[in-house]
């Protein structure tokens, strides 16, 4: 486990400012390795429902092809999606009088509660 | 994780600084997980027809950039219906 994600020093940090560089560390390993996890999880889904209707014995040369076309195609559109929502998030933040206009809308995901677990 | 921290060595300050980054760190999260949430919706809507490429055409694009707008309009129409039936 270490060897994969882990932090790359191995001494044990001792001063504030080598613990605080710690805790940041892992805290956007974890954050990088969540928005990782969903990513996976949702390209799978949507590029086995796409490519693999009828699953056989084994995936054939076309769904592969496509598997692969539909991975790039869902990363493309996840940036366009970002880019158009953070957009959209900063003029309703600037008409709700800086109001976080994210936070008002991660309630219409019906996700259970934003922060996407690194906060526990 | 790997190594064991000791938080209580941690100055005020840097305390101070690692709220900061937490509450960003939260935030950027938080986001992700709504855009994460509204490309599934949005890919739902808009790739309809076969997958031969892997970049979206001109009219996929235009739509799930629609997608995301009238997706916000609905949250804050919503939102808003909900505050106004609490008014009364």
């Amino acid at each position: 486990m270490s060897s994969l994600f882990g932090s790359s020093s191995s001494a044990t940090p001792q001063t504030s400012e080598e613990i605080k560089a710690a805790v940041v560390r892992q805290l956007q390993t974890e954050a990088a390795m969540s928005n990782a996890r969903s990513l996976i999880g949702k390209v799978n889904k949507h590029c086995f429902q796409a490519c693999v209707p009828t699953p056989g014995t084994s995936l054939s040369a076309k769904e592969n092809t496509c598997l692969s076309s539909c991975m790039e195609k869902y990363i493309a559109m996840w940036n366009v999606t970002s880019r158009t929502y953070i957009t959209r998030v900063g003029t309703e933040t600037k008409r709700l009088g800086g109001q976080d206009a994210a936070a008002i809308a991660s309630m219409a995901t019906g996700q259970p509660e934003g922060g996407s677990g690194i906060l526990g | 994780m790997e190594t064991q921290l000791d938080l209580t060595k941690l100055s005020e300050n840097d305390k101070k600084e690692l709220n900061q980054v937490l509450n960003n760190e939260a935030q950027k999260g938080n986001i992700q997980q709504t855009v994460h949430h509204l490309n599934e919706v949005c890919w739902q809507k808009c790739i309809t027809s076969k997958i031969t490429s892997g970049t979206l055409d001109k009219s996929e694009e235009a739509c799930a950039q629609n997608c995301v707008d009238r997706w916000m309009d609905t949250s804050l129409s919503i939102l808003q219906k909900l505050e106004n039936m609490r008014g009364h």
